[in-house]
């Protein structure tokens, strides 16, 4: 059964890797986190300015590309899921593995590896560059050692790791290319980020605070706003959204005929 | 050898597969035939757990497909061929379904080169033409090296060396007892391949038949004689159903010629043709309009 499972990764990780556009846009997605969180840098001496004793380093150096990046990552996982239906595969895959819980579950640790790994990689590469840029700007960089510093790096990681679970489960749930990318941007960019300037403001006050992404990315911060839930139970809190959405995906996938 | 009892499959108000009871033996090849809609793909699925059964139950060797944790070793299939990432290599595409089963990568290679395909190992499947994508999807059903293999209208698309080589390939198979299911709505190609045939209809079963079974009961005898008016009556009452034929001929079906000839002998009536006729094509297509027939009536 453990060795059931490990081959199944293996296929998954083969699925992944064989289709030639996916490891070069997870790369690009790398380069665009660090990009952009460069630019964003780059600007830190005026937010430091603005933001006196709220002034973030790590976050800063960070967020700016993350905002690009998550557009990819979400799709990405979606594409994993769907793409096996838009090309009849996934019936292939179904028959080779009959145990379907299994196929998912394998999918799921795949993506969740793959991305956990290039999240880290793009974490730590834009705060690294982005903490020399904010100090060339003449404001305060942080350092991997002070508090809290190293958590909000690698939890940035994970939530690129949640981001693409997301859209496997989103996915799985649609079946369709189209519809689950935009379902993913609409849940992780659109009400998040674009929502709350529209929105009555109680209605974006509470998005701000407990939209799944809104309150997971607080893991990624070092200094604490009284308003915003704490680092652990926002990434706590769309960590079971995710859940939430990968046991709808189970369920419905064990039931469907493929 | 798979086992299939009482197998029902409904979707929405229409019963695609109808009470189905069925057993493919080993060593032989057994033809799956039927008009489109029949049910064959259906059936096909529900053995490999792809679709639920509403009633009824399937197992392969004794087994129930969706318990295998490595299936691939026990049963391989060719469902659909054009089921494939366009832009993936073939070679990519069969170590995808090969790790799946733990089989190692040497193992794709000697499949390739048993379907031919080792030259372009490393084009892109979306290339391909649909007799190039049979064969690769054919590579995917040999990976396991399994014992039942299934084959959902396989020759599709092949030209005529792609079918020989397909009819010497699933002989061989069954040569080395295993189990070879073959889907076709074409008799003619079954009559060259299979040793055994299963008829469906409306999901039903119509005929599980060796095929030289199959070839005595199908065959039909064209008479012609001085007195029809007076034999055609006799050979209803001997069991034959006859026909109208052309030029005053008559076509007799259910009868052997030396039946039909003793007959007349009896009567005295004078026979001035009498020819076996073995259309299996023919006989196919009785078959399986009497039972749409009948389904059509009954409804």
């Amino acid at each position: 059964m453990r060795a059931a499972i490990a081959d199944t990764m293996r296929s998954e990780w083969t699925k992944f890797r064989s289709v030639p556009s996916n490891i070069p846009i997870l790369l690009a997605t790398v380069t665009v986190m660090v990009g952009a969180g460069a630019l964003t840098a780059g600007r830190a001496s005026g937010t430091y300015r603005a933001a006196g004793a709220a002034f973030d380093a790590t976050y800063i150096s960070m967020y700016g590309g993350f905002l690009f990046a998550q557009i990819s990552v979400g799709a990405l996982g979606a594409l994993a899921v769907t793409s096996e239906y838009a090309t009849g595969t996934i019936r292939t895959s179904l028959t080779v593995v009959p145990r379907r819980g299994r196929l998912l579950a394998a999918k799921i640790w795949t993506f969740g590896l793959i991305t956990l790994v290039m999240g880290e990689v793009a974490a730590f590469g834009s705060f690294l560059l982005g903490q020399t840029l904010i100090g060339a700007a003449g404001a305060p960089s942080a350092t991997l050692g002070q508090p809290g510093v190293l958590r909000a790096v690698v939890g940035m990681g994970m939530i690129w790791s949640l981001v693409g679970l997301i859209g496997v489960a989103l996915g799985c749930l649609l079946r369709n290319t189209m519809a689950a990318t935009t379902a993913v941007t609409v849940v992780n960019f659109i009400i998040p980020i674009i929502g709350p300037r529209l929105m009555p403001a109680a209605v974006g006050d509470w998005v701000t605070v407990y939209w799944p992404i809104s309150a997971g990315l607080q893991v990624t911060t070092t200094v604490h706003h009284a308003d915003r839930l704490a680092p652990w139970t926002g990434f706590g809190l769309m960590t079971a959204f995710t859940a939430g959405l990968l046991v709808a995906a189970f369920a419905v996938f064990r039931s469907r005929d493929a | 050898m798979i086992r299939i009892d009482g197998l029902t499959k409904r979707f929405g108000d229409r019963t695609a597969v109808d009470g189905l009871t069925f057993t493919v033996e080993s060593g032989r090849v057994t033809g799956f035939l039927g008009p489109n809609g029949a049910g064959k793909s259906t059936t096909m699925r529900m053995i490999l757990g792809l679709d639920r059964p509403d009633a009824g139950s399937v197992t392969v060797n004794g087994h129930d497909y969706v318990g295998m944790a490595r299936p691939m070793h026990e049963v391989g299939a060719l469902l659909d061929a054009r089921a494939l990432h366009p832009r993936r290599t073939a070679r990519d595409h069969l170590l995808c379904i090969a790790r799946s089963n733990g089989i190692p990568g040497g193992r794709v290679d000697e499949v390739l080169e048993l379907v031919g395909l080792e030259s372009v190992a490393r084009k892109r499947a979306g290339d391909f033409s649909l007799g190039m994508s049979q064969r690769l999807g054919i590579a995917v059903a040999l990976l396991g090296d399994p014992k039942v293999l299934l084959f959902d209208e396989p020759v599709n698309g092949l030209d005529p060396e792609g079918i020989k080589w397909i009819r010497e390939l699933m002989r061989g198979l069954a040569g080395e007892n295993r189990t070879v299911l073959v889907s076709s709505h074409l008799m003619s190609e079954m009559a060259q391949t299979a040793d055994h045939l299963v008829i469906i209809g409306r999901g039903r079963l119509i005929a599980d038949i060796g095929i030289s079974e199959f070839v005595r009961q199908g065959s039909n005898v064209l008479v012609r004689a001085d007195d029809p008016d007076r034999l055609v009556p006799l050979l209803a009452e001997a069991g034959g159903s006859v026909r109208q034929g052309t030029d005053g001929s008559f076509i007799v079906i259910g009868l052997e010629a030396r039946q039909v000839g003793k007959a007349a002998l009896a009567a005295g009536i004078v026979l001035t043709e009498l020819t076996p006729q073995r259309s299996l094509e023919q006989a196919y297509m009785d078959l399986t309009r009497d039972s749409v027939e009948f389904q059509a009536s009954a409804a």
